[in-house]
């Protein structure tokens, strides 16, 4: 059973390698959750107490949540009432909806949060703590009418969402960043520096004068917005522009 | 400053040793209650601990801070003879991936909130700088799988080897984690410096074959 299941995530990893926005992300998580009854997500950092509107929904980072319900949501501030996102900073470990109702039993409040959740046909739900690299505490959330998942797919929609969401973030970056583009030469150049060559070496190595380095080197480095050979080869690297 | 310490020049780090021995006994048996692990002399070492082994000690004024071990994964190591069961296919094998093990942080050096902690960065630039001047590119790790999204997010590239795993009262997910420079450019952009972590000089891995 979990042999099938290990596999299953296996391929969606594979495809989330394509993903090349956080709407292709979504998409394809969402093809896969579907079949568990999952029609949801909504992932996100959680904000600090008193955060605005504005704020709150900045932290959201992947999100096919229902628009009306997510609107209500944080105009009135759900979010610091919701049950859910209290056991997401108590505990790490993912967990369904259901489960959590002998917490909020004799919370009106909380009560009333889950209740009007299930009125926008997030009846059933289930939640994957996450911590970011920058030490951000974050959750995930899968939603629908109904959610079926045996132990070993809960353990599979664990592994998918932390993947999805590292995606996202990783996409996040690259897309806000402005696109380098450096031409074959420069890239050339800029890809020997990486391997400790001197202007005259790379010269020799690309046919072309110190001169024609220093040019190239040049311009690669207004491109980066660098101002050292060092950084220039640092800031490549790591836009993935060279190895 | 980040030591690698072999069975070739162990000898000259005996009083460190002893230091990250006691280190791995406070926090897998004494801290991670991992009580199979528990040694009378409060040294934690075990048959891994062998002629194969590198050991990789962060050291601050003589003191050790931190500690991982990298076994080759040519040899038994805990994938292949303690934990086979968190990996569904063949397991990976081969002169350029080695197992990180027994990574541990003296408490009062682990990070402040959640993230990552000038240690952890410098444990973990190790690893990478040491893969990049050696010709390894991945890693093997059984680790709780709350590190897989620090992992994904500092450009390793990790695949499962199955599914989570309950081993005692802890979820345990085993990977490989390949990495390369983008790696080692991320955990520098982390700690605002460009510095080598590792104390020797960048020399041709002599010890890794087989």
């Amino acid at each position: 059973m979990s042999r099938k299941v290990f596999d299953r995530t296996i391929a969606f990893l594979r495809q989330l390698d394509q993903a090349r926005s956080v709407g292709d992300v979504c998409r394809q998580l969402l093809q896969v959750t579907r079949p568990f009854g999952a029609e949801y997500v909504l992932a996100g950092t959680l904000p600090l107490p008193g955060s605005t509107r504005q704020q709150q929904l900045s932290h959201v980072l992947l999100a096919q949540w229902p628009p009306e319900w997510t609107q209500r949501y944080f105009a009135h501030g759900y979010i610091f009432r919701d049950p859910a996102i209290r056991r997401v900073t108590s505990s790490t470990m993912p967990f369904l909806w259901a489960e959590l109702e002998p917490t909020y039993r004799d919370s009106p409040a909380a009560w009333r949060v889950m209740k009007e959740a299930s009125d926008f046909r997030l009846k059933n739900g289930f939640t994957v703590p996450l911590v970011t690299l920058e030490g951000d505490i974050a959750g995930f959330s899968l939603a629908g009418e109904r959610l079926e998942v045996s132990p070993s797919e809960r353990a599979m929609l664990t592994l998918l969402a932390t993947y999805a969401l590292g995606r996202t973030i990783l996409l996040r970056e690259t897309l806000s960043r402005p696109q380098v583009s450096l031409s074959p030469r420069e890239r050339e150049a800029l890809q020997w520096a990486a391997e400790g060559k001197s202007e005259w070496e790379i010269g020799e190595h690309m046919g072309i004068s110190e001169h024609g380095v220093d040019k190239h080197m040049r311009s690669a480095r207004l491109k980066l917005g660098t101002t050292s050979r060092t950084h220039a080869v640092a800031e490549a690297i790591r836009q993935g522009l060279i190895n | 400053m980040l030591h690698i310490v072999t069975p070739e020049n162990q000898h000259l780090f005996r009083n460190e040793m002893e230091q990250a021995y006691r280190l791995r006994h406070r926090v897998f048996v004494d801290e991670m209650k991992w009580a199979d692990l528990a040694k009378s002399d409060g040294r934690e070492i075990d048959q891994f601990d062998n002629e194969h082994v590198v050991h990789m000690l962060y050291v601050n004024d003589g003191t050790v801070l931190g500690y991982q071990r990298m076994l080759p994964s040519t040899q038994p190591h805990l994938l292949s003879e303690v934990l086979p069961q968190l990996c569904e296919d063949e397991r990976p094998v081969g002169p350029h991936i080695w197992e990180w093990t027994r990574y541990c942080v003296e408490p009062a050096h682990r990070e402040r909130g959640r993230a990552l902690s000038p240690v952890a960065n410098a444990l973990l630039s190790g690893i990478v700088e040491w893969g990049l001047d050696s010709g390894i590119s991945t890693i093997i790790i059984e680790m709780n799988p709350l590190w897989l999204l620090r992992l994904v997010q500092l450009h390793f590239r990790t695949v499962p080897l199955g599914l989570p795993q309950k081993i005692g009262d802890q979820d345990v997910l085993a990977v490989t984690a390949s990495f390369d420079r983008r790696t080692l450019v991320r955990l520098q952009e982390m700690r605002g410096n460009s510095q080598r972590m590792l104390a020797d000089p960048a020399s041709p891995a002599r010890r890794l074959v087989g």
